[in-house]
C-alpha cells in the first residue's frame, strides 16, 4: 500500500500563502509529474509530502495512514534532491550505504544491497569514487542509487538540475515506477509528458488540472493548461461571440477582419469577449477549415521535418507547424484555415467553454 | 626589442609599487627575525655580549624555570584548545538552527569576548575571581563550596582561571569561523539524511565533523599557536610573575621577563623565543599531519 491522498492541503509562510488548498489523490505505483511554472508551489508540495515543510492546513495520507507529523524518516519515502546532496567526503558505496547502517542492516547486506542498485544504475565502476569525481548525470545516478537501495514506497524527485538522460529515463520507469509509487517535479512539461502516468498542474499554490498526458493535451481544463502543456505553445486569438445557438456560437475574430467561424460548443454568451485557442500544428492549408486567416510573416524556422512559422496580425503573434514544407521560404504572408473541431474556446477569466 | 623593454619598466613600475610595504616588512619583521636567530647564539648580560655557540642551548636543558614555563604552556595548550574547539563547534551547531529564537543575541553575546580589551577582560576576570570575588561569593551562595578558592595563590586554581579566561575570550572567535563554514554546507544534505532517518547524533558525527574538517584544522593551528604565545592574561593576573611559584609562568612571559625584568639577557631570551617557533612549527605540521585525506583522489 503506497497510495496517496491530499485533503484540502494548504501551508502558509506567515501570512504568505503557498499552497492554497490541494486535494489529490495518487493510487499506488501511479508516476505522478508535478508541473508548473516556478513558484507555483510545486516543490514546496513535494517537500510537504516528504516531512521537510510542515503542513499548515490539511491531511496527508500515505498508504492510509495520517502523516502529517510523522517523521521524515518513518514515512516510507525517499527523495532525490535538486541539487542531489550526496554527501561530499564519502565514497559513492558509502552515499549508498550511509542510511542503512542506521536502519539496522547488517553490513555485508549493506553491500548486497548497495551493489545492486549499484548495477541497476550503472555505477559498479564509480563505486570508489567520491562525488566531486563524478559528471552531473553521475551524480544524479548515485542520488537515485542512494534512494532506491532503501526501497521505498514513496519515491520523490525534485526537479533535477539537468534533464535525465535517455538511458535513465528507462531506468527510471523499470526499476523503480514498478516497484514503488513516484512523484516527479518539473517544469519542464516535454519531461512531464514523456515520464507521466498523471499529470498534475499547478499554478499559484492550486490544481489547476489533474490527468493524462494525452488528456491534458487534448481537452485541457483552462487556457493556463491549455497554453502550459503542449510545445510549440497553443496559439491564442481575440474574439467576440456574436450569435449563439443552443450547440454552437458564432465568432467574430477581433483581428482579423471580423472574419467569422462558428464553434460546437453549448456554452458561453451573445456579445462576450472570448479567446479561440488554436494548436501551432492545427492551421490548415486554405480552404481546409471553416474560416481562412492571412498573417504577415516575421520568420521561418525550418528544421527539416518540420517548419515552424511564426506570424502576426494585428500584433497577435502567432505560431503555425508544417510538415515537410518549403513553402514559406521568402515568403511575406501566409494564409491558414482554422477547423472549428480542433479549436478550443475560453472565457475572458481563462476557463473552457464547451 | 620594444617588447622588451617595455616588459622591464613594468617590472620597475611594479617593484616600485609593493617596494614600500617591502622596505617596511623588511626593517620591521624580516631584519628582526634574523636578528634574533643572530642573538640566540650570543651570551651574556646587558649589551655584554660575546658569541656562544650552544651555550644557551645547552642553559635551556638546565633551567628549570624554562622547563617549568614550557610544561606549563604545553598544559595550557593540550588542555584548553580541545576545551575551546569542541565548544565553539557545539555553540556554532546550536546558532546556525534556524529555528532557534534570539540567535542575533547569542551569537553576539558569544562572538563578543574576543573584540573587548584584554587588560579590561583580565582586570575584571582578576577582581571576579580575588578571594572576596563574585565567583567565590556566588559557589558559597549555592553550597558548591564551603570556604573561600584562594584562586590566584593555589597553583592549580591558578591555571584554571587562565584556561577559563582564554577559554571565555577566544571560544566567539573559533565559533565564528565554523558559522560560516556550516552556512556554506547545502541544507539539502541534512535534509537528505533525515529523510533517510541518519539520527541527529550521527548527522554531527559524519556529515558536520568531516565537512568543517579543513575548518577545524584551521582553528586548530591558529589556537595553538596564540596559546604557545599566551601572555597578556597571565601577566595581568600575576603582575607579571607567572605564580604562584611559577606556576602559571609561560614562554611569553618568561622571555619578557628574561629580556625587560631580570638582568636583561638578550641572547638568551631570543633563544626561548627560537623555542616558541620551532614548537609551532611541530605542532601545525602534526596537525595537517593527523587531518590529512587518507584517501588519495584516484
Amino acid at each position: 500500500m503506497s497510495s496517496l491522498k491530499l485533503t484540502a492541503v494548504h501551508k502558509s509562510y506567515g501570512s504568505v500563502e503557498v499552497i492554497k488548498g490541494v486535494d489529490l489523490e495518487i493510487k499506488s505505483k501511479e508516476f505522478v509529474v508535478f508541473v508548473g511554472p516556478s513558484g507555483c508551489g510545486k516543490s514546496t508540495l513535494l517537500r510537504m509530502i516528504a516531512g521537510l515543510e510542515t503542513i499548515s492546513a490539511g491531511d496527508l495520507e500515505i498508504g492510509g495512514t495520517r502523516m502529517n507529523d510523522v517523521d521524515p524518516s518513518k514515512r516510507g519515502i525517499a527523495m532525490v534532491f535538486q541539487s542531489y546532496a550526496l554527501y561530499p567526503h564519502m565514497t559513492v558505496r558509502d552515499n549508498m550505504g550511509f542510511a542503512l547502517r542506521f536502519a539496522g542492516v547488517a553490513k555485508d547486506q549493506i553491500a548486497i544491497q548497495v551493489q545492486q542498485a549499484a548495477r541497476i544504475l550503472a555505477l559498479e565502476p564509480l563505486l570508489d569514487r567520491l562525488p566531486k569525481e563524478l559528471s552531473g548525470g553521475q551524480r544524479q545516478r548515485v542520488a537515485i542509487g542512494r534512494a532506491i537501495v532503501r526501497n521505498p514506497q514513496v519515491f520523490l524527485f525534485d526537479e533535477p538540475l539537468s534533464n535525465l538522460d535517455a538511458e535513465l529515463r528507462v531506468h527510471m520507469r523499470i526499476e523503480i515506477a514498478r516497484k514503488a509509487t513516484m512523484i516527479y517535479v518539473t517544469h519542464d512539461q516535454v519531461e512531464a509528458m514523456t515520464l507521466a502516468d498523471t499529470i498534475v498542474v499547478l499554478r499559484d499554490g492550486i490544481i489547476e488540472q489533474v490527468g493524462r498526458p494525452l488528456d491534458l493535451y487534448d481537452d485541457p481544463a483552462n487556457q493556463f493548461v491549455a497554453g502550459f502543456i503542449g510545445s510549440p505553445k497553443m496559439n491564442f486569438l481575440a474574439a467576440t461571440i456574436v450569435e449563439k445557438t443552443t450547440s454552437s456560437v458564432t465568432l467574430e475574430l477581433t483581428n482579423h477582419g471580423r472574419a467569422r467561424l462558428a464553434l460546437p460548443v453549448s456554452g458561453g454568451a451573445v456579445g462576450e469577449a472570448v479567446t479561440l485557442g488554436v494548436r501551432a500544428e492545427h492551421f490548415g492549408e486554405p480552404g481546409a477549415g471553416e474560416v481562412d486567416i492571412a498573417l504577415d510573416i516575421d520568420v521561418a524556422e525550418h528544421l527539416g521535418s518540420t517548419s515552424y512559422v511564426y506570424a502576426n496580425r494585428g500584433g497577435e503573434a502567432l505560431t503555425i507547424e508544417r510538415e515537410e514544407s518549403r513553402n514559406e521560404i521568402g515568403m511575406q504572408t501566409i494564409t491558414v484555415s482554422i477547423d472549428p473541431v480542433r479549436a478550443y474556446l475560453f472565457d475572458a477569466r481563462g476557463q473552457r467553454i464547451r | 626589442m620594444a617588447d622588451a623593454r617595455l616588459a622591464r619598466r613594468e617590472q620597475i613600475t611594479g617593484w616600485a609599487f609593493i617596494a614600500p610595504a617591502l622596505v617596511l616588512l623588511g626593517l620591521f619583521m624580516l631584519y628582526p627575525i634574523v636578528w634574533s636567530l643572530w642573538m640566540s647564539f650570543q651570551v651574556g648580560r646587558g649589551m655584554n655580549l660575546s658569541f656562544g655557540g650552544f651555550g644557551n642551548i645547552q642553559r635551556l636543558t638546565q633551567d628549570v624555570v624554562f622547563l617549568r614555563a614550557l610544561g606549563n604552556t604545553f598544559t595550557f595548550f593540550i588542555i584548553q584548545v580541545p576545551i575551546m574547539i569542541v565548544l565553539a563547534l557545539l555553540f556554532a551547531v546550536a546558532l546556525n538552527d534556524s529555528t532557534l529564537r534570539f540567535r542575533g543575541l547569542f551569537r553576539t553575546a558569544i562572538f563578543l569576548p574576543c573584540v573587548t580589551s584584554l587588560i579590561a577582560y583580565s582586570t575584571i576576570f582578576k577582581s571576579m575571581f580575588a578571594t572576596d570575588g563574585i565567583i567565590n561569593q556566588g559557589l558559597m551562595a549555592v553550597n558548591i563550596i564551603g570556604a573561600p578558592i584562594a584562586w590566584f595563590s593555589d597553583p592549580f586554581w591558578a591555571k584554571v582561571v587562565v584556561i577559563l579566561a582564554i577559554t571565555w575570550r577566544w571560544t566567539g572567535y573559533n565559533m565564528i569561523f565554523y558559522l560560516a563554514a556550516l552556512q556554506n554546507i547545502d541544507r539539502s544534505i541534512y535534509e537528505a539524511a533525515r529523510i533517510d532517518g541518519v539520527p541527529a547524533w550521527a548527522r554531527f558525527r559524519y556529515l558536520t565533523i568531516p565537512m568543517l574538517k579543513p575548518v577545524i584544522l584551521f582553528t586548530t593551528v591558529i589556537s595553538t599557536i596564540g596559546t604557545l604565545q599566551l601572555f597578556d592574561e597571565v601577566f595581568n593576573f600575576t603582575a607579571g610573575t607567572g605564580g604562584p611559584a611559577d606556576s602559571t609562568l609561560t614562554l611569553s612571559l618568561y622571555i619578557y621577563n628574561l629580556t625587560f625584568k631580570f638582568m636583561p639577557s638578550f641572547g638568551y631570551s631570543a633563544t626561548v623565543s627560537w623555542v616558541i617557533v620551532i614548537l609551532v612549527a611541530i605542532l601545525s605540521f602534526l596537525q595537517f599531519l593527523i587531518a590529512r585525506d587518507r584517501r588519495r583522489p584516484s
